[in-house]
């Protein structure tokens, strides 16, 4: 929706919205979210806008537009913003008025992937086994690391720790970082063979039960593997 | 009625008003002003006509601070504080002088210890009706603050005028009614992302206000040289929920306006931008001088996020820009940011013992005691004829309860 094209105001209804829980009600349009949004300008989109349509109770003309899949749910807005408005939590709940056939390509296809094998990427549990022992050889062949290898659904260990899909596919290196830094200091840890994806998109698709069924199965490999603790770096 | 005596709290422009309406009645009185210079914020405003009245009421303190030295039956007290403050059949009242004076008799504004003093606590007055001009401020005086013995400012004077009393000198005094005016405080805008306190050339409009008032021109503090871009940064400390300050300062929109036009009458070579959320044209007179300004002005719809140093010594103001609404640098070389009125800060316990509510906002509300008057922006924001006219109710409300 270009800025410059008119909004028909007869479906202006200004109760329609009112039980959502953003203040969106209170903005001032003073644009503080504008001024320090990485995107604002990008196809027209000002937060301002998108908070104002909403508060008019244009959310199906703002669930239509692009704005919200422009937005990166980053969150500045929020912290700039002088009226404590929920933004970024107003753009998820826009994006979930969407039909799912609706929802831009790539998230809606990871996040079903997810949801269908576990992990964005649909990584068999052996390629994933496989690729985890190799990044941790690695590790081993460097000083001051011999010997070391990745606990895979290592029962009672102190700490779960989910990974980040990108993290056995294009940036296996980033692995190492946080593994170093678990040998050097002790930490009794392990990975889950299923279900070790920490991503879940669906909240940036406004998929709330998503969301709930992603948690639930980490929850549920913490309570396989008796665990306590978890790591879910996201 | 003339033995009837009315404390008012706060020397600025509504306290001054309240006296001189009150002497009216035949109602004398004693201003308290805990500043050595009476006249509030209003007396460091500068005088913002072009080439016509722009109406910012400025002259209107200093016509009422004259009014109140030359009147026989008001007694003003700067440098001095309420100490304590107890209703009995009167109220007594203790005060307590500053620890630092300068005798208005002996001293002949020559400005030595002005000069001497190493803290910066003597400071210049603001107008010709400080008697003496020059004033020493106590909170950064190392007398008061650290114990010191300094006595640079007395040994530099020529006219003997300064003396230090070991202790605040403490007066006792009665008064029938008060009038509590003790005004605002302006918003701190330290932790706004605009870098005040960081860089020399972001100021508040207060400061730029007393900048133009002493100087008359607007000279960027790193480099004491006309600024060719200035940014005005409006709404900084107001309508803002996060830190409990809902109200809008109603002063401000008026008071950039006026000084970027003035900056722009005297300097057209001067650029001026209104970073602003709506224009609150507060006042019977926005009208007769808004047009020009909006014609005068670059007016950008949206409050700045961020204001970082550029390389040239200049400063970057990050703001979205209007019509294209993506987010920017530009680059300006002063920037001035419109502070809030919020709360005066530092009264609570003279206000408890007058029996004045202080609702959620901060601001006061009523006494419960029916001796005891609000007047100016101690109530709330207001501009210097808003001040001014509160003034003159409180007085008459004052009055008529002496009256009884």
């Amino acid at each position: 929706m270009p800025s410059s094209e008119p909004i028909e105001l007869t479906s202006l209804d200004l109760a329609r919205c009112r039980s959502w829980p953003y203040s969106q009600d209170h903005c001032v349009t003073c644009g503080l979210c504008a001024s320090s949004c990485p995107v604002s300008g990008v196809d027209g989109f000002d937060p301002r806008k998108l908070i104002r349509l909403i508060s008019l109770g244009l959310d199906e003309a703002a669930a239509e537009s692009r704005w919200p899949w422009i937005c990166t749910l980053c969150g500045k807005c929020e912290n700039a913003c002088p009226m404590e408005i929920d933004i970024a939590d107003a753009v998820r709940r826009v994006r979930s008025l969407r039909d799912r056939d609706q929802v831009p390509g790539i998230l809606q296809q990871g996040l079903e992937a997810a949801l269908e094998a576990g992990n964005n990427l649909r990584l068999p549990t052996e390629d994933f086994i496989f690729i985890i022992e190799d990044v941790a050889e690695e590790v081993a062949e460097e000083p001051g690391f011999e010997g070391f290898t990745a606990p895979i659904d290592k029962k009672g260990a102190r700490l779960l720790t989910t990974i980040h899909n990108k993290l056995v596919n294009t940036h296996t290196e980033d692995l190492k970082h946080w593994w170093k830094i678990f040998h050097a200091a002790g930490e009794d840890w392990t990975i889950s063979s299923v279900n070790w994806e920490g991503t879940s998109w669906g909240y940036f698709t406004g998929d709330d039960r998503a969301i709930k069924t992603m948690a639930g199965r980490i929850v549920e490999q913490m309570e396989t593997l008796s665990i306590n603790t978890l790591l879910w770096p996201e | 009625m003339t033995e009837k005596r009315v404390l008012i709290i706060g020397g600025g422009v509504a306290g001054l008003t309240t006296a001189l309406e009150l002497t009216r009645f035949g109602i004398e009185s004693d201003i308290v002003e805990k500043s050595p210079f009476a006249g509030g914020h209003g007396i460091q405003f500068a005088c913002k006509a072009t080439d016509r009245c722009v109406k910012c009421g400025a002259c209107v303190v200093e016509e009422k601070l004259r009014d109140v030295c030359a009147h026989p039956g008001i007694r003003l007290l700067a440098a001095t504080e309420v100490m304590s403050i107890e209703k009995k059949s009167r109220f007594s009242v203790t005060l307590r002088r500053s620890p630092v004076s300068i005798d208005p008799a002996a001293c002949n504004d020559c400005g030595a210890c002005f000069t001497a003093c190493p803290e910066g606590a003597v400071q210049q007055g603001f107008s010709a009706a400080h008697n003496p001009f020059y004033g020493a401020m106590e909170d950064r005086c190392s007398r008061s603050s650290g114990g010191s013995s300094c006595t640079i400012c007395r040994d530099a004077c020529p006219q003997q005028a300064i003396s230090f009393s070991p202790e605040p000198a403490v007066e006792e005094t009665a008064a029938d009614a008060v009038i509590a005016a003790y005004g605002f405080t302006p918003f701190a805008p330290i932790d706004k992302p605009y870098g005040y306190g960081m860089f020399d050339d972001v100021v508040t409009n207060l400061e730029l206000e007393r900048m133009l008032r002493r100087k008359g021109l607007p000279l960027r503090p790193s480099n004491n040289a006309l600024p060719e871009k200035i940014a005005f940064i409006q709404c900084v400390g107001s309508r803002d929920a996060k830190r409990g300050h809902l109200w809008c300062s109603k002063i401000c929109c008026g008071s950039a306006l006026r000084l970027a036009g003035l900056i722009r009458h005297r300097h057209p070579q001067i650029e001026a931008t209104v970073f602003y959320i709506d224009i609150q044209t507060f006042g019977k007179d926005f009208d007769t001088v808004y047009p020009k300004y909006q014609e005068d002005l670059r007016f950008v719809r949206a409050i700045p996020a961020d204001v970082l140093a550029a390389d040239d010594g200049g400063l970057k103001v990050v703001y979205a820009a209007d019509g294209t609404h993506e987010s920017r640098e530009e680059e300006f070389d002063l920037v001035s940011l419109s502070v809030g009125i919020t709360p005066c800060t530092g009264a609570e316990k003279t206000l408890s013992a007058l029996g004045i509510d202080q609702p959620e906002n901060g601001f006061s509300g009523a006494s419960r005691d029916p001796g005891v008057f609000l007047a100016g922006a101690a109530t709330g924001p207001m501009s210097i004829a808003e001040s001014v006219a509160d003034a003159g109710r409180a007085a008459i409300e004052a009055a008529a309860y002496l009256a009884q």
